[in-house]
């Protein structure tokens, strides 16, 4: 037999320069970032999960990308039969019936006869000239080998079980095969102890499970272990989302801190003179004031200013439905329904109270990953409360203002504050330390007229005025002037 | 030669079945030979034997669903019985023929 890779590499002298590992990419949203490149070439790695964790469609979805991406595979299922199988891939948008015409994929559903009499000595050595015999045919590098535990049910001596979990493996790493197995686990995480010594072949493990907090329920998914590789220790939140896994961004402590772009203009000349230009690209902009000042027209005077320019923003909103607010903005004369018929502007509607807040991250991050836009308009992050929790709702804009800066994506939040108190609720929700520009509006009653105001309350790295403008909104659109001067009134 | 008759009596219905092997594994050929003691004491003439080396046709595992080595899938008469192992047990094999 050839020499085991496997053995031992913890052992090696540190000084020793580590060879870099090969990688083969899961394909799946996240889960290479969090593996830094993916699994294991060559080598074994385990999924332990319990019942209804994921396991299975982590498996499947890795196989059925890496079949796509030309690299065949070779899919072997102990639970659940063929015919469930491509149901279940069907459903997420899979065709494997299609990559198995291709000879890109072999999918093997052994019934194994529980009612076999025993009657002396045997090995796996059937299931390991099927596996080969499969892999040459396809020339498939990829194993995956679902349920590992219900074949293994096979031997009921355990020290059989481990001589041929261990000469399994044995031959997978002999023949360079990239092998990924799966295992139920207890409700704990920690595997059956019949099944610990699979933990110790692995080169990777990642755990999945599955829990229910504040009455949402959450799939978690942890790297334990990656032998010569680093990875991202932290537990990822992951949803099976529609057509497969999604792998949230991890948390404020990783907020990534991207150089801004080139400025951009608000949309409207005056405010772009406020701003010492316009919006940095990539950065984050508050829009805060009471009801009726203005905060989605600027929003929207944006909006039609990027479509404008070809530049594509996503228009999230948790207030009004979308012909209702293309219909209002037809008053301060912003006609976008030309651009959202363009493409250059969507709209994704929601009442925050219809899901949880994991799932309107992962609706959001999804439309994100298929419309690529520029520019992310989120109105109003005061509705993100009502998804549950405060402490749920600063998590959903912290990881959405971390996805937007990983991505170079200008964020605007639209926060609806009471009247009179703009500016100290900036802090409100906690994240004004990652705002770059804020914008404050009000009004107060002049007689009986309405008298609107903006001003700019920071723009960081940006020469801005700190003067408050009036803020007019006829059918030609936003209107701005220095307060003290009064009459004038600037136009676009 | 000497021959045992079967204990049960009666003319018996032809036992048809398929051997799956892994090349000259130590297992694989214990039960070839297991197997040809069976038959010869047990079986008469009364059966046919395939021996199929899953090495040189893993499609007809594939097909029989055959995981392990050696594998004795005995498919008539019904119903059909599956024994894993090297047939050393004689008596869990008499057993599975219905020859007790």
């Amino acid at each position: 037999m050839s020499q085991d890779p496997t053995a031992r590499p913890n052992s090696a002298p540190p000084e020793r320069p580590r060879k870099a590992l090969s990688k083969m990419p899961t394909g799946i949203a996240g889960l290479d970032d969090v593996l830094h490149g993916g699994l294991p070439e060559a080598r074994t790695t385990l999924v332990a999960g319990g019942p209804g964790s994921g396991k299975t469609v982590l498996v499947l979805e890795t196989l059925y990308r890496a079949a796509q991406a030309g690299r065949p595979g070779v899919f072997v299922s102990f639970e659940e039969t063929a015919d469930a199988l491509h149901a279940n891939a069907l459903a997420m948008g899979w065709d494997l019936e299609v990559l198995q015409q291709q000879q890109r994929l072999a999918l093997l559903d052994p019934k194994l006869d529980w009612h076999a009499v025993r009657a002396g000595e045997f090995s796996l050595r059937g299931l390991l000239a099927v596996l080969g015999g499969h892999a040459e045919r396809l020339g498939a590098r990829l194993f995956v080998i679902d349920a590992v535990d219900v074949l293994m049910r096979l031997f009921t001596d355990e020290g059989r079980r481990d001589d041929e979990l261990y000469g399994l493996h044995a031959w997978l790493v002999e023949h360079g095969f990239t092998a990924v197995l799966t295992a139920k686990s207890r409700p704990g995480g920690q595997l059956q102890p019949a099944y610990s010594f699979l933990d110790f072949l692995a080169d990777c493990v990642l755990t999945l499970d599955q829990r229910i907090v504040e009455q949402v329920s959450t799939r978690r998914l942890r790297v334990v272990k990656y032998r010569g590789s680093g990875y991202v220790s932290n537990e990822c939140p992951f949803v099976i989302a529609h057509d497969g896994l999604v792998l949230m961004p991890v948390a404020s402590a990783e907020l990534v801190q991207k150089p801004y772009g080139p400025m951009g203009s608000s949309g409207h000349a005056s405010l772009d003179a406020m701003l010492g230009g316009g919006y940095r690209r990539g950065s984050s902009v508050l829009i805060a004031g009471p009801t009726g000042c203005g905060k989605t027209t600027i929003a929207c005077t944006f909006a039609r200013g990027a479509a404008e320019r070809g530049e594509r923003t996503l228009y999230v909103s948790f207030e009004e439905a979308e012909d209702r607010l293309l219909s209002a903005m037809l008053s301060p004369g912003l006609d976008l329904a030309p651009f959202v018929e363009a493409g250059v502007l969507e709209f994704l509607t929601a009442m925050p109270e219809s899901m949880g807040v994991e799932e309107h991250l992962l609706r959001l991050l999804c439309a994100i990953a298929r419309f690529r836009p520029a520019h992310v308009v989120v109105d109003a992050i005061s509705a993100v409360n009502r998804m549950g929790s405060e402490a749920a709702a600063f998590d959903f804009l912290v990881r959405l203002l971390s996805a937007c800066r990983e991505q170079g994506i200008t964020c605007f939040y639209v926060n609806q504050t009471p009247r009179g108190s703009a500016a100290d609720h900036i802090t409100g929700m906690g994240i004004s330390s990652l705002i770059d520009t804020a914008l404050v509006l009000d009004y107060r009653w002049e007689g009986n007229q309405l008298e609107r105001s903006l001003v700019v309350l920071k723009s960081r790295g940006v020469c801005h005025s700190n003067r408050a403008h009036r803020l007019t909104i006829s059918d030609s659109g936003i209107g701005l002037a220095p307060l003290a001067m009064s009459s004038r009134q600037e136009e676009t | 030669m000497p021959r045992s008759e079967p204990s049960s009596g009666g003319p018996r219905a032809p036992v048809r079945m398929t051997l799956f092997v892994a090349g000259g594994e130590e297992n694989s050929r214990r039960a070839q030979q297991n197997l040809a003691r069976l038959c010869e004491q047990e079986l008469n003439d009364n059966y046919t034997l395939d021996v199929v080396d899953v090495l040189e046709d893993f499609q007809a595992a594939t097909r029989q669903n055959v995981m392990v080595t050696p594998t004795l899938i005995v498919a008539e008469p019904p119903p059909k019985v599956t024994i894993l192992g090297d047939l050393r047990d004689m008596e869990r094999l008499r057993a599975a023929f219905g020859l007790d």
